[in-house]
């Protein structure tokens, strides 16, 4: 394993941002620096397949998405882990880097479906361009942009209860009430 | 027959006037800002956590143990 000062630098700047995707994704700040030190590992041992000049960024999202992904399906068969957990996890932790102010809006983002979640926290948060979160997430550019949509529409409703409460105990806005209480 | 109540007592229909009315797109964009903005800062302050030791110590230890052990 051969790690260049140079190498272990760009590691080292990329971790801030691995670990609020790790954080984001999880929901629980443990297992998303778990999640963190075996990108960080996994990189290391595959870095010849690394294409020197290419966003390394992109490359370690990558690795960290596939990784959240083949140990969520692990855990899902050992314990049913519905997103109601992960809300509960997120609520357990606001020392953990979850200000006041952001609670109700990690609440409804736990309320995502995982795959919108993910596309949302890459183009909206991350920064990546849809191309870029295409490749990270190995699917179409189309789905990217669709999951992105949806996945703002439904934290529209889920945040916007204020602006439509008037419209009256319609299931939308009970459902949206109950996600964000 | 989808018209028929099912006991559910309280559910309104909400007239289709009221909803064009709240669904303005104007509203809409605000609501997307506020939403986009909402989530870079919530990202940001987990961005701007400090990096936790582990990770520093990890990263030498790997530097440390390829000058010792040829592996």
């Amino acid at each position: 394993m051969t790690i260049e000062p140079e190498l272990r630098d760009a590691l080292l700047a990329a971790v801030p941002s691995l670990r609020a995707f790790a954080i984001s994704l999880s929901g629980q700040v443990d297992r998303a620096d778990d999640l963190v030190q075996d990108t960080l590992l996994r990189a290391l041992s595959h870095i010849d397949r690394f294409e020197r000049g290419t966003n390394l960024n992109a490359w370690l999202f990558t690795i960290l998405r596939n990784l959240f992904h083949s140990e969520y399906r692990k855990r899902r068969r050992e314990v049913e882990d519905a997103d109601g957990s992960y809300a509960a996890r997120l609520k357990v932790s606001p020392e953990q880097g979850a200000r006041l102010d952001f609670e109700d809006f990690r609440t409804a983002l736990a309320k995502l479906p995982p795959d919108q979640r993910e596309a949302l926290l890459l183009v909206g948060a991350s920064g990546f361009s849809y191309e870029e979160a295409a490749n990270i997430c190995g699917c179409a550019v189309g789905t990217i942009k669709s999951r992105v949509n949806r996945a703002r529409s439904r934290l529209a409703q889920l945040l916007a209860v204020d602006d439509v409460e008037d419209l009256g105990p319609d299931s939308m806005t009970r459902a949206a009430l109950q996600a964000i209480g | 027959m989808m018209t028929q109540s099912k006991g559910r007592g309280g559910a309104k229909v909400i007239p289709e006037s009221s909803l064009s009315d709240e669904l303005e797109p104007g509203l809409d964009r605000a609501i997307q800002e506020r939403i986009g903005d909402h989530l870079r800062a919530m990202y940001d302050d987990l961005v701007q956590q400090p990096v936790p030791d582990r990770f520093v110590e990890l990263l030498s230890r790997l530097e440390k143990r390829n000058d010792a052990v040829d592996k």
